[in-house]
C-alpha cells in the first residue's frame, strides 16, 4: 500500500513527482550552464560533460527500455519499436560518436538530423565537413525524412529513432499519462509548434544568406546564439527532459520540436500512416486518451467512429496496446482514412 | 421543445446531444443523482485500479456541456405526472417537459442472502467505487460472487491491489452464457494463473459478520473467512423508483416500449438499459449509445422502427481478450485452440451455416465476423477466409 501510494504520489503530479522534477530541472541547468559536471565526468575517464550525459542518457534509455520490453512483452511491435529505440541510441547517438572521438575524427550523431540538429544545416559548418557526410546530411534532412514521413508517418523517426523519443518512451513511461489532453493544449500546440518551425527556417534561410554573400552580420549571430540557448537548452533539456513528472514525457516533441512540425506535415500530407477505429466498439473508457504521450484525446474519435490521422501523432501504439476492447489499430496504407474537416489538425 | 432526461449515462447524454445537434433551441436538461457530469461505467475497473482518474472518465471536456447549453441537475427524480407533465426532484423542484426520456440505467442485482453490512459491495455506480476504495486497505480476503463480466473486473481490481480473492461462480464452468466448456477452461486456468482462487459450482448460503463482513459460508457449508464481498450476480432495469410515481409508465422486466422508444405514457420515451424495447433488453454500452441516437430522432418527430444489429460484445478477462458475435452460447461450434498461445478461435454453425463467433486471446473485426453471420455463408467458406477478420496489431498477428 505504501509502495502504491509512493507510485502514485510520483505520477501523479505528487510531492515526489515535484521534487523529481526539481532535480532534474537543477540537473539540466547545471548541465547547460555551468561545468559542475566536468570533475564528474573525469572521475569516471571521459573528458567532457557531454560525454558523461551521453552515458546516462544512453544507460537510462536502455535500463528504461528493459522495463518496457517487460511490460508490453506480449506486444510485438513495442517489442520491436523499443529495441531499435535502444539500438539506434546506444549505437549511433553514443558508441559511433564516441569511437569517431577516440579516433580523432569529428563526432557525428548520424540519427539526427537537421532541423532537430541544427548545427548539420549551417553551412559554414557543414561545408567545412568532410563530403560523405555533407551528401548524408543533406540527401537525409532534405529527402530521408520528408519522404519516409510521407510513407510511414512521423512514427520512423519520432518513436523508433529518435533520442528525444527514445528516452520518453523508455525511462519516460511511468509519466506518459500527464501529457495535458484539453482542446486548449491542442490549439496552443498548433501555434507554438509551428512557430518554432518558422523560427528556425528563417535562421537557417539567413545563415545561408549570410554565407553566400559572405558577410555575417552580428545580427544574425546574436540570433543564433539566442536560438541555440532557448530552444537548444531550454526547451529541449531542461523543459523537455526536466518536467517529465509534470508535465509528461513529450513536452518538447510536442510543443516545440521543429523536426516533429516539419514530420507532422509529411504525415499527414502523405495520407498513409493513420489510426484506424472499429466500428462501435469504443466503451469510451478513456485509456487511449489517458495513455497518449503527445495528448491527443484519441477517445473522441474512437467514440465518434473516426479512423483518423494527427499530425502530433508519434505512432508509438500505446492507444492500440492500452484499448480494452481492441477497437484501435496502427496502419500505414493509403485510401482508408476518413478524412473529416473538424478532426484534423 | 423542452427536453428532460432522467439518467446522464450514455444513452441519455447521447440522445441529449443527438437532439441538440438538430435543434439548436431546445431546451435541455439533464437529471442524475449519481454524478454532475457524465462518466464511462465501463472505466469504473480503471479508477479502481489507479490507472485512471475520476475525471478522466468524462468522455467529453466540461465545456461541452456549456457549448451545447445541455443543463444538468445533481438530484435524484421522485415523482412523474404524466397530465401535468412534470418531474419533480429530491430537492423539491419540478420540472416541466414536452420529451421526458428515461434512461435510468441498470442496477446490481441483489443476492437473497444479503444483508446490511459494511464490507458488501456491488460494482455499478460511483458510490460503489467510493465504498471499494474505502475498503480495500482493511481487506486480507475478499470474496466476490457471481462470474460474470462485471464480477471479473472487480476481481482484477482486487488483484490489482494484491488482495487476495476467492471467486465463486455457480455455473460447472466459467460465463456458459456466452463461452463454450473448452473457453470456459482456458479463462478459468488464465484467472487461476493471475493468483484468483477461482471454485466453480460454489455459492454464497449466508454472510457472517456484525457490522462489517467477517466471512461467508457456501451452500456445501464451507466459510471463508473475508472483510470484503462483492455482489457481482447480474444487473437489472433501474425502475423499482417508477413504481410508487404518480403515473408510471407501462412496467415488465424494464421500461416497456415499442420500437419507436415510446413508454405507455405521452411525450414519455425510455431508451439504454432500463427500457425493453419490443420485449427485448440490451444491457450493453453500445446499445445504450444506439438507443440514445434512435430514441432522439424519435423525439424530434422521425418515425424510427429500432432493430438491434447482429449480436456482438467484446470483454477482457485480466489480459485475455474475447470477441463474440452472434449466437455464442448456441453449441460447441468448430472450436481450435491455436498452438503456442493462449488463443482460440470458435464459429457457430447450425446446419452448415455460421451463426456465431466466439474469439479468444486475439483481436478480430467484429463487422467482418457480423457479415458472414448476416450472409448467412458455409462454415466451410467462413473458416478458410478468417484471416480476413483478424485485427491484430503490426507485427502481432496471430497465425490461425
Ligand atoms: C462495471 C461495469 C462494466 C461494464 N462494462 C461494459 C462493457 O465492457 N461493455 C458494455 O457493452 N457494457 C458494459 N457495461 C454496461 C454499460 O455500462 C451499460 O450498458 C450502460 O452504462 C447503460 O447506459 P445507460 O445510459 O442506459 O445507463 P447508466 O449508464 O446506468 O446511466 C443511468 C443514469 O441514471 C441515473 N439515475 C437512475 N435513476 C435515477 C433517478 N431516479 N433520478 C435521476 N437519475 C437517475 C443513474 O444515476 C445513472 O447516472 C458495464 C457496466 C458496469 C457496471
Ligand atoms: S481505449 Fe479503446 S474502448 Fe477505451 S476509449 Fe479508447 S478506443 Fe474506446
Amino acid at each position: 500500500m505504501i509502495r502504491d501510494r509512493l507510485y502514485h504520489d510520483l505520477t501523479n503530479r505528487g510531492v515526489t513527482g515535484w521534487v523529481v522534477a526539481g532535480l532534474l530541472v537543477w540537473f539540466y541547468v547545471a548541465l547547460y550552464f555551468t561545468e559542475s559536471l566536468t570533475p564528474w565526468a573525469q572521475r569516471v575517464g571521459l573528458s567532457s560533460k557531454w560525454d558523461l550525459y551521453g552515458l546516462l542518457y544512453t544507460v537510462v534509455v536502455v535500463v528504461g527500455g528493459i522495463g518496457v520490453i517487460r511490460k508490453y512483452g506480449h506486444n510485438r511491435y513495442q517489442v520491436v519499436r523499443t529495441a531499435v529505440v535502444m539500438f539506434v541510441q546506444v549505437v549511433f547517438a553514443f558508441s559511433v560518436p564516441m569511437l569517431l572521438k577516440a579516433l580523432h575524427q569529428p563526432e557525428y550523431y548520424l540519427s539526427y538530423f537537421w532541423p532537430l540538429k541544427f548545427d548539420y544545416m549551417n553551412p559554414e559548418y557543414l561545408f567545412a565537413q568532410p563530403w560523405p557526410f555533407v551528401v548524408y546530411t543533406l540527401a537525409a534532412s532534405l529527402v530521408g525524412v520528408p519522404l519516409l514521413g510521407a510513407l510511414f508517418g512521423k512514427r520512423w523517426y519520432c518513436s523508433w529513432v529518435c533520442g528525444c523519443g527514445g528516452l520518453a518512451n523508455t525511462a519516460g513511461e511511468p509519466w506518459r499519462h500527464l501529457s495535458d489532453k484539453s482542446s486548449a493544449a491542442w490549439r496552443f500546440e498548433r501555434v507554438s509548434i509551428h512557430a518554432v518551425l518558422g523560427i528556425s527556417l528563417l535562421l537557417t534561410a539567413l545563415l545561408f544568406y549570410s554565407w553566400f554573400s559572405g558577410s555575417k552580420s552580428p545580427a544574425v549571430a546574436q540570433f543564433q546564439t539566442w536560438y541555440g540557448l532557448v530552444v537548444g537548452s531550454i526547451l529541449s533539456g531542461a523543459v523537455g527532459t526536466g518536467l517529465y513528472p509534470l508535465g509528461g514525457t513529450r513536452v518538447w516533441c510536442r510543443f516545440f520540436c521543429p523536426m516533429a512540425a516539419l514530420l507532422g506535415i509529411t504525415q499527414k500530407a502523405g495520407k498513409r500512416f493513420h489510426i484506424r477505429v472499429k466500428e462501435d466498439m469504443c466503451i469510451s473508457c478513456g485509456l487511449c486518451s489517458k495513455y497518449c504521450e503527445m495528448g491527443i484525446d484519441v477517445r473522441t474519435y474512437a467514440q465518434r467512429n473516426e479512423s483518423f490521422t494527427r499530425a502530433s501523432c508519434v505512432g508509438c501504439g500505446i492507444c492500440a496496446e492500452v484499448c480494452p476492447r481492441g477497437v484501435l489499430r496502427l496502419e500505414n496504407q493509403s485510401g482508408l482514412v476518413q478524412i473529416s474537416g473538424v478532426s484534423l489538425s | 421543445m423542452r427536453l428532460v432526461v432522467v439518467g446522464n449515462g450514455v444513452a441519455g447524454v447521447t440522445a441529449a446531444m443527438a437532439v441538440r445537434a438538430r435543434d439548436p433551441r431546445a431546451e435541455i436538461t439533464i437529471i442524475s443523482g449519481e454524478s454532475e457530469y457524465f462518466f464511462s461505467r465501463t472505466a469504473l475497473m480503471y479508477a479502481y485500479m489507479d490507472v485512471m482518474q475520476r475525471r478522466d472518465l468524462e468522455p467529453h471536456e466540461r465545456k461541452v456541456y456549456r457549448e451545447q447549453r445541455l443543463e444538468r441537475r445533481l438530484d435524484w427524480v421522485v415523482d412523474l405526472d404524466a397530465g401535468e407533465r412534470t418531474v419533480r426532484l429530491m430537492g423539491g423542484e419540478s420540472l416541466r417537459y414536452d420529451r421526458l426520456l428515461l434512461a435510468t440505467g441498470s442496477r446490481g442485482r441483489r443476492a437473497e442472502w444479503e444483508r446490511e453490512l459494511d464490507g458488501v459491495v456491488r460494482f455499478v455506480t460511483l458510490q460503489d467505487l467510493d465504498a471499494c476504495e474505502r475498503l480495500t486497505p482493511g481487506t486480507r480476503r475478499a470474496v466476490v460472487a457471481g462470474g460474470g463480466l462485471i464480477g471479473v473486473e472487480l476481481v482484477e481490481c482486487l488483484r490489482h491491489h494484491r488482495v487476495p480473492v476467492t471467486f465463486l461462480v455457480r455455473e460447472a464452468s466459467y460465463w456458459p452464457a456466452a463461452l463454450s466448456a473448452e473457453e470456459g477452461a482456458m479463462v478459468a486456468a488464465h484467472l487461476r494463473a493471475q493468483g484468483v482462487d477461482l471454485r466453480l459450482e460454489t455459492e454464497i448460503a449466508s454472510l457472517e459478520g456484525e457490522g462489517r463482513v467477517s466471512g461467508v459460508t457456501t451452500r456445501a457449508g464451507e466459510r471463508i473467512a473475508c472483510e470484503m464481498v462483492g455482489v457481482t450476480i447480474g444487473v437489472e432495469p433501474n425502475i423499482d423508483w417508477l413504481r410508487g410515481v404518480k403515473t408510471p409508465p407501462k412496467l415488465a422486466r424494464g421500461v416497456v416500449t415499442d420500437r419507436a422508444f415510446r413508454t405507455s405514457l405521452p411525450g414519455v420515451y425510455a431508451a439504454g438499459d432500463c427500457a425493453e424495447v419490443a420485449g427485448r433488453i440490451e444491457p450493453l454500452w453500445y446499445a445504450a449509445k444506439r438507443q440514445g441516437e434512435a430514441a432522439a430522432r424519435a423525439m424530434l418527430g422521425d418515425t424510427v422502427e429500432y432493430t438491434p444489429p447482429t449480436d456482438y460484445n467484446s470483454a477482457k478477462f485480466f489480459h485475455l481478450e474475447w470477441t463474440g458475435v452472434g449466437e455464442t452460447a448456441a453449441g460447441p461450434g468448430r472450436f481450435r485452440k491455436l498452438p503456442g498461445r493462449e488463443a482460440s478461435v470458435r464459429v457457430i454453425e447450425r446446419e452448415g451455416v455460421v451463426v456465431g463467433f466466439s474469439m479468444l486471446g486475439s483481436r478480430w473485426n467484429h463487422r467482418v465476423l457480423a457479415r458472414w453471420v448476416e450472409e448467412r455463408r458455409r462454415v466451410e467458406e467462413v473458416v478458410s477466409r478468417l484471416p480476413e477478420a483478424q485485427y491484430d496489431g503490426e507485427f502481432g498477428r496471430v497465425a490461425l
